[in-house]
């Protein structure tokens, strides 16, 4: 399991996760993304989760948790390129309306209220 | 019956990624399709996980999966000699968990029922949980013709 954020301008941070994510996965990696929320002026978390191959009910608790921690500071999650398994996850949790396809271009303009088209 | 396989490990987390992996192997001649391989692996990531989290939550004890494959339909039990479940009918609630404290999301029942064909649990208090789950795959060659 391996985790990527990179920092954009205007308080976007997009997060890669590759690999599998599991209980035992979240444990390492809660810290390390909680950290980048609580500090400075974060707004708009992107999950891009194209490289990841697998995700259970750990992954839906870790975005949750992470949007309870938005919440404080009026953020917003946008779940980038999940497979169709994860989506079904998501949308069993409740989560479809965060979902979105297509490159991190377009999901930081959507962050940034830039919808073209 | 075509093939049977036992894997029995410690309750560790770092167990997990272990079950999915000889689960995956265990059908991989079957030719499932990515989706179905990866539901797979998703009950039986929910349920390991529920073992260590819930069955032993911390406590020394042995996870077995048992894993039995009848033609295109896998049959897996995960059995653990945990604590049990107090309140199997609440378990199986959506959202609903004992750890929130933990981040658990409380989906693990809802996705395991969602991605098999026959899901069944049965739990004794002080003596464990067992959970089976039945699957039935398409072939992809079949498909195609």
């Amino acid at each position: 399991m391996k985790c990527k954020i990179t920092m954009y301008p205007n308080e976007v941070a997009i997060i890669k996760l590759y690999g599998e994510l599991d209980h035992h996965e979240v444990e390492k990696v809660r810290s390390q993304i909680s950290s980048t929320i609580l500090q400075g002026d974060l707004k708009t978390l992107i999950w891009n989760l194209e490289y990841l191959q697998f995700m259970d009910s750990a992954g839906v608790g870790l975005i949750l948790g992470r949007m309870r921690e938005l919440h404080a500071v009026s953020g917003r999650t946008i779940i980038l390129n999940p497979s169709p398994t994860m989506e079904k996850i998501f949308r069993f949790s409740g989560l479809a309306a965060y979902m979105m396809h297509g490159g991190e271009e377009i999901a930081i303009s959507q962050a940034r209220g830039i919808v073209n088209g | 019956m075509d093939n049977e396989m036992i894997l029995s490990f410690l309750a560790k987390s770092e167990n997990e990624s272990l079950a999915r992996l000889a689960v995956t192997s265990f059908i991989a001649h079957l030719d499932p399709t990515i989706e179905e391989l990866a539901e797979c692996k998703t009950i039986v990531s929910e349920a390991v996980s529920n073992a260590i989290i819930h069955g032993y939550d911390g406590a020394y004890g042995m996870v077995t999966v048992h894993a039995i494959l009848d033609g295109e339909v896998l049959s897996v039990s995960i059995k653990d000699e945990g604590r049990g479940i107090p309140d199997i009918e609440s378990a199986r609630e959506p959202l609903f968990t004992t750890k929130g404290h933990l981040e658990r999301s409380g989906m693990g029942f809802t996705i395991m029922e969602s991605f098999s064909d026959e899901f069944t649990i049965e739990s004794h208090i002080g003596h464990g949980t067992t959970i089976t789950f039945t699957k039935k795959f398409s072939p992809i060659q079949a498909i195609a013709m």
